[in-house]
This record gives C-alpha cells, structure tokens and sequence, in this order.
C-alpha cells in the first residue's frame, strides 16, 4: 500500500488530477453497486416501488434506468 | 485533411487507432498517436525518437506510471477498493463486483470508428502547421511528432518533455537533415 500512502498525500496536496481521478473511480464503483443491489432486490421479489424508496429516487428513475437489464 | 499526409504518416493514424482499441479507450489521444509513432519503425520520426533514447517499451512505462489506478483513486479518499470487491463477492459470489453490466460497459472494446479527442486533433493540426512552416508539401511522421512536442496537446507532450525531448531541438534536428530529404 505504498503506493496508496504516496496517492492519498497527493489527494491533500490538491492535485486535481488525483481529485477528479477519485470521483470518477467512486462513480464506477457507484454504478457496479447499484446495479448488483437492484438485480439483488429484483431477484428477491421487491417491487420498483420499494427499490425506488431504498434508493430515494422516484421509481420511474429507477425503473427506466434498469428495467431493459434486469427482469 | 489527410490528404497531404505521407503513407507512413497514415500508418501512424492507422496504428493509432488500433492502440486506442486494444486499450479499450473510447477516444483516441495524443497518447495513442505516441504509441504509434514508436511502433512505426524505420519512419523520421521513430528514427528521431530512437536516437533520443526514447522506445515503444520506454513510452509504455512512462504511460502506465502516470495512470491513476481505480484502486489508487479510491484509496485517497479512504476506500479500499479489495475491501470492497471481498465483501461484495463473500455476498454475490466470485467475481461480481467485476462482471456487472456497469464495470464491463465501462471497458468494452470499441468496434469501428474511434474518434480523435481534442488533443489529438491538435496534434494533427500543429503537425500540418509544422509542414508549412518548414515549407514540405507532404505531411509526415516527423511533423506528426512535432505536433506531439506541443504542450497544449495532452499526454504525450508530458511524457516527451519528461525524458528531456523540446519542440526546438526536434526542429533543430530536421533542420539538420539534408536538404530536400524526402518526407516520411
């Protein structure tokens, strides 16, 4: 973790390069998460409603964004 | 605008291209237009960059170090990645984490047409510029380097002027060259 030690004080020197690189790494990470916890829900019986609540965004949001992906 | 381009120089583009498909990029940098000149043997440019000390294997390295990592991204602000990827796979099995729709949208190869970013078609722009300053009729692999050398082009500028490579030396240098050399 040497190199992760050598990242994070990079992070408090300000670099944007290393800041932007963070967020765009958390949005993937974001993304995969979802995705897995939604197909997880499906699977479970939730209704789009309920994933929608869990996820505090509006069902179609949710809805639209998985419905073609996940049965 | 490749029309006055020499045919090593579309070999550049061509392989430039094919760099940015088997990485997986979805747009081709100044970066993969690098990689392509050092894979263009035998043409000025990669003669150029070779008598500089400056090899395919040299660029790759240099390329790889200055990439953020996931991993290295998401440990500056504190989250461990493998921590993460061991939770969620002791929950949906092996591999989930990696095998979402999500992760592999994100690093599908592109089929077809790969287009050039921003920096790249400076690049390309500064390298027709570089011809006609020189006044060469054709465009070849050695202005294409020179739009590389240009600092507002992106990645490969910095790895070049890293191992020590400046626009005015490289100019020196073709000015060096016998004249009328053939363009290449």
């Amino acid at each position: 973790m040497a190199d992760a030690t050598a990242v994070a004080a990079a992070a408090s020197s300000r670099d944007p390069a290393t800041g932007l690189a963070a967020v765009a790494s958390l949005r993937a990470l974001l993304e995969s998460l979802e995705e897995l916890q939604v197909r997880n829900a499906r699977d479970q019986g939730w209704s789009w409603q309920q994933i929608a609540d869990g996820l505090s965004v509006s069902r179609q949001a949710v809805h639209k964004k998985y419905r073609r992906h996940v049965s | 605008m490749f029309e006055r381009f020499t045919d090593p120089a579309r070999r550049v583009v061509v392989l430039a291209q094919e760099e940015a498909r088997d990485r997986g990029d979805d747009r081709i940098g100044s970066e993969h237009l690098l990689l392509a000149v050092c894979r263009a043997v035998d043409t000025r440019a990669a003669t150029l960059l070779a008598a500089r000390g400056v090899t395919l294997r040299l660029v790759e390295d240099d390329l790889r170090t200055s990439e953020v990592s996931d991993r290295d991204a998401l440990a500056s602000v504190g989250i461990d990645l493998d921590e993460v990827r061991d939770r969620v796979e002791e929950a949906f099995g092996p591999g989930a984490l990696d095998n979402t729709r999500a992760a592999n949208t994100r690093r599908r190869r592109r089929r077809g047409h790969i287009p050039f970013d921003r920096g790249a078609k400076n690049v390309l722009e500064l390298a027709l510029r570089e011809a006609i300053r020189r006044g060469d009729r054709t465009l070849g692999t050695e202005h294409v380097l020179l739009g590389l050398l240009h600092r507002e082009t992106g990645r490969a500028a910095t790895v070049l002027h890293a191992r020590g490579l400046a626009l005015h030396d490289l100019r020196a240098a073709l000015d060096d060259g016998p004249p009328g050399a053939a363009s290449g």
